[in-house]
């Protein structure tokens, strides 16, 4: 029997139905006497509902809103808080939020329904922007102060000493914009009923989020309630709590209509009315001694949650714990503001909240290095965090840190020292560098205290199942998984399955986000499988384990002081660019990353997350511009709302350094997210440097670059 | 509300559902089939029958007239036209950059001419060139200049009894050619704005001056005015009327979004153009 190697690069195991078109996504899927359901959503961004003047229903046609959760049901859907409404009731608070769905057999007359549903509001000032919702324009929309979340970390001496010391203080606003998904598949569920339970068929990452989300509609149990999750073509943490928006309101009206209901969005639903990543502007004061040292740091980060919590709170937590990038700096105090506006509710998207600052940090340090005369590559190298260094919540590095090394591969690959003397400043060419990192799984504590991962192997013959409730979304993870499992077993990987996850039938792994997968639920997988192989010869059977928290990390959630990650993956960045002094356009010639992500799982995996990552944060950095007027995107196709194409950033050299992590299987780490952490900053140090102008804000087309030129 | 759709198999069969019902022509389709598209599962609604006249050879085709122009049959592919040898550079080149493979496999130029974008892609490079359009009906045929066609975004003086026939771009020896398209990204990108440009030099005399300037106002815009400032001029005179042409230029282009990166932008290629005109540069085209 031939065995799967972990150092093997494998065919993915999903590879040849997706390839062959065979693979079935949510949109596919189809039930005897099934309906559809179309949303009627809010058409202004904030205001009270006057009124709602539907058409003469025919018979066999529903209008599902508020006054059908039953009283023992809550109408809230609970992601990490309770405030995001299943249906608007009384008021709406940003365009596109869910006031009912029409459910009928028909979707032609559906859309005449739709289309002759008439809303009518008092209408109210929205706040759209970070600086509308601290200046409570049109009144407050949460709490006080429309503060939604908030927390504050500090290091080192209090830093109104160090000011008092400076020599100087850099100051800079840096700001990013709102990114949408893209995933291929789109938004999608079905309901049915099966066995006396409600059973959903949905395109999302976590499956067990859906359930916990939407039983208190209906009062019901956990187990009243079946998730199948169906294979999902891209998420990138638009499925992590979205599905849950579009699984409420399919749920009460399951309670009523009890026929099979589809609900699929069409791709400018998709763009106009779905989450959305945050927009932030985070205020630097560095202050600085007589030769340009970095003495110490403040920072106020501010992110536009939209019109509910979500998840904000742990994004923004996110983004505060990454605000000094990689560095370890004497100094520093960082508060994080989340702050409630009339948008879609901003949630997760890969990075988590950590692309913002890391875009925010490298910028201003590359300034400041511009402003003193060093190579911003040089002087970013001496802050570099190194094993036992201080984190920004007092915590410790607890592994090899291995930037240098890292730095020196890409800059002899790039040819970096001599481009950068050579370009200099606005010759039109321009080679720029970022570094960056990710902590590892769940902030804090919270792997062992709020999720208590568990995962199971199931012996039937010769072969293996593997039972988890993480999901493939397009990431490799069930190649990864069967790979872990397999070679912990001494099996072939053929003789491993790894099924799409239905809540009824698998443990609770976790979500599917966090860039956990591999190294949380991967690592509890392979103990299962070691205690497997010894006990091979027992016959069927299976072995079911919790996640082991590692000894010596110590995290206060209260305070955000400890280690605020289990360990982190490390990423640099160089990126190459020559800009056409006529049209602007800019032309990338040369992207090179290194990567520490533990050891690989599998090279080609890494390879494609590797290249895809870049890629979308190149163009985050670039072309992705979704604009919000008066509370309404105005991106709303794939033709208005651009995504990178392989003509845009055509060649990529990625190196990876090898540095095994203990707790992980096989030595791996998490790298979904790091990978989209930091080839943005990269970019835009080239493009300012080919230019010589100063970017404070992405994304910058070229008709942003024509403003910055004016400027220079 | 379901309407009758036909494929008819000759271009007289076309012609007559064009005059009894005012039929719409479905060439490629990518035009027709994204702007009425109203979701899955969903019917378009049209107020006319759809005509699918992609298998008509009558409108198929390129040929190189004796007098050396060149006739495109308005069912020919943006595909075809840029891979043709015989098709001028300009149009080539604004074919070569439509949208992807898929869809310059499948998009007319017809099409293109029809659905009257001013973003659109081959009518600049056709206008540039004083290319005319070929109408039919049973009546007989008619033409007129491209520019005469088009009469502004989306709008154009097709009768409902006709069709477009074909373009005819007539012959030219330019000494300098320009062309550039600026879309969103390099590739399967709607284009944020075109400019081609093309001048004839004979003993230091600008003998023919031409521009035109795409997704810069309700359709293409040429400015004769513009244009007729630098036309029968000598190249030294050009530096000092530079200001004054990019002036008329500007007056004649309305950029709606983005104004200031379009206008400077097309400010900025003319410029280019015009300075390799006057230091004489190796002749063919200019980037």
């Amino acid at each position: 029997m031939p065995l799967t190697s972990i150092d093997d690069k494998v065919v993915r195991v999903d590879a040849e139905a997706k390839a062959r078109g065979e693979a079935r996504y949510i949109a596919d899927y189809s039930f005897p006497d099934m309906l559809y359901a179309y949303m009627v959503r809010s058409s202004v961004p904030r205001g009270r509902i006057l009124d709602i003047h539907l058409p003469q229903l025919p018979e066999g046609y529903y209008f599902i809103s508020a006054k059908d959760i039953p009283e023992n049901g809550r109408n809230e859907l609970w992601m990490i808080g309770k405030d995001w409404r299943c249906f608007a009731d009384g008021d709406v608070k940003y365009v596109g939020e869910t006031i009912g769905l029409l459910v009928g057999p028909d979707r032609n007359i559906l859309s005449y329904l739709l289309d002759n549903t008439k809303i009518d509001y008092e209408e109210e000032i929205p706040a759209v922007t970070i600086d509308d919702a601290l200046s409570l324009k049109g009144g407050v929309i949460y709490g006080e102060d429309n503060v939604l979340c908030s927390l504050y970390c500090e290091k080192g001496r209090p830093m109104k000493d160090v000011f008092d010391e400076a020599d100087s203080v850099f100051t800079e606003t840096l700001e990013t914009g709102f990114q949408e998904h893209v995933h291929l598949d789109t938004n999608g569920a079905i309901v049915t009923e099966e066995d006396g339970k409600y059973v959903f068929y949905v395109s999302a990452q976590c499956p067990f989020y859906v359930r916990k989300s939407v039983a208190g509609l209906l009062g019901l149990n956990y187990d009243d309630i079946i998730i199948r999750q169906v294979t999902t073509g891209g998420a990138f943490g638009g499925k992590e709590h979205f599905p849950d928006v579009l699984c409420g309101p399919l749920l009460v009206a399951e309670s009523i209509i009890h026929k099979p209901i589809k609900l699929i969005f069409e791709r400018k639903e998709d763009m106009l009315y779905s989450v959305k990543r945050h927009p932030s502007k985070t205020i630097f004061r560095t202050a600085l001694d007589k030769d340009g040292n970095i003495m110490g740091i403040e920072g106020t980060i501010y992110y536009n949650c939209g019109a509910y919590l979500s998840a904000s709170y742990v994004v923004l937590q996110r983004g505060v714990f990454h605000a000094n990038g990689v560095y370890d700096f004497p100094a520093t105090y960082l508060k994080g503001v989340g702050v409630a506006t009339n948008t879609f509710p901003s949630d997760a998207f890969r990075g988590f909240g950590a692309p913002q600052t890391l875009f925010a940090i490298e910028t201003h340090l590359d300034h400041i290095a511009r402003k003193f005369g060093f190579d911003p590559a040089e002087y970013k190298s001496r802050y570099f965090l190194k094993k036992g260094g201080e984190t920004v919540t007092n915590g410790h590095i607890v592994e090899e840190v291995k930037l240098p090394e890292m730095f020196k591969q890409i800059a002899d690959a790039s040819d970096y020292f001599r481009k950068s003397a050579e370009y200099g400043i606005g010759s039109g060419k321009g080679i720029g560098v970022s570094f960056y990192n990710h902590g590892g799984a769940f902030t804090g504590n919270g792997e062992q205290a709020i999720i208590k991962a568990h995962a199971r192997l199931v012996k039937t013959g010769e072969r293996v199942r593997i039972e988890v409730g993480s999901t493939e979304m397009g990431q490799g993870f069930q190649t990864a998984l069967r790979k872990i499992a397999a070679n912990a077993l001494g099996i072939d990987i053929e003789d491993v399955d790894y099924p799409n996850p239905d809540t009824s039938l698998v443990p609770d792994s976790g979500p599917t986000a966090a860039s956990r997968s591999t190294m949380i639920v991967g690592k509890i997988v392979e103990e299962c499988a070691k205690e497997m192989k010894e006990r091979w010869a027992e016959g069927d059977f299976s072995v079911e384990k919790e996640y082991e928290h590692p000894e010596g990390h110590p995290w206060d959630q209260s305070t955000f002081r400890g280690d605020a990650y289990l360990g982190y993956g490390w990423g640099a960045a160089i990126v190459e660019v020559e800009v056409d002094r006529i049209t602007n356009e800019v032309k990338t010639v040369g992207i090179w990353t290194s990567h520490d992500i533990g050891h690989a799982i599998d090279a080609l995996i890494v390879h494609g997350q590797v290249n895809g990552g870049v890629i979308q944060s190149l163009g985050y950095a670039s072309m992705e511009k979704m604009e919000n007027r008066n509370g309404h995107f105005r991106q709303e196709s794939m033709s208005d709302y651009v995504i990178p194409t392989s003509m845009d950033f055509p060649k990529q050299e990625w190196l990876l350094v090898d540095n095994p992590y203990e707790w992980g299987p096989q030595g791996a780490k998490g790298m979904g997210e790091l990978v989209f952490n930091g080839a943005d900053a990269a970019y835009v140090d080239a493009v300012e440097r080919a230019l010589g102008i100063t970017v404070t804000k992405i994304p910058i087309p070229g008709e942003d670059i024509e403003e910055a030129l004016e400027n220079v | 509300m379901a309407v009758a759709n036909y494929i008819p198999e000759t271009l007289d069969e076309a012609l007559l559902l064009r005059k009894a019902e005012g039929a719409i022509p479905l060439a490629g389709g990518t035009d027709i089939m994204v702007q009425n598209k109203r979701g899955i599962g969903l019917d378009p609604i049209l107020d006319r029958p759809v005509m699918i006249i992609a298998g008509l050879k009558e409108l198929k085709g390129i040929t190189l007239h004796e007098d050396g122009s060149v006739e495109i049959g308005a069912l020919t592919t943006a595909g075809e036209i840029a891979s043709s040898l015989v098709v001028p550079w300009h149009v080539r080149m604004a074919a070569s950059g439509m949208g992807a493979v898929a869809l310059r496999n499948s998009a007319t130029i017809g099409g293109n001419i029809g659905n009257a974008s001013p973003k659109g892609d081959l009518p600049q490079p056709l206008i540039l060139l004083d290319a005319e359009v070929v109408l039919i009906s049973f009546g007989g045929e008619r033409r007129m200049l491209l520019d005469d066609f088009i009469k502004g975004s989306k709008k154009t003086d097709l009768r409902s009894d006709e069709l477009i026939k074909s373009v005819i771009i007539p012959p030219h020896d330019f000494t300098y050619s320009y062309y550039r398209k600026i879309g969103m990204r390099k590739a399967n990108a709607i284009s944020k704005l075109s400019l081609s440009a093309a001048a004839v030099v004979k003993d230091g005399l600008v003998v023919d001056f031409r521009a035109s300037s795409g997704a810069a106002g309700p359709k293409v815009i040429r400015s004769r005015e513009a244009e007729s400032m630098i036309i029968r001029r000598s190249i030294e005179d050009i530096p000092e009327i530079v200001p004054d042409f990019l002036d008329a230029w500007d007056r004649a282009i309305s950029p709606h979004a983005m104004p200031k990166y379009r206008r400077n932008t097309t400010a900025r290629m003319l410029t280019r153009f015009l300075e390799a005109i006057v230091n004489e540069e190796d002749h063919g085209i200019i980037e």
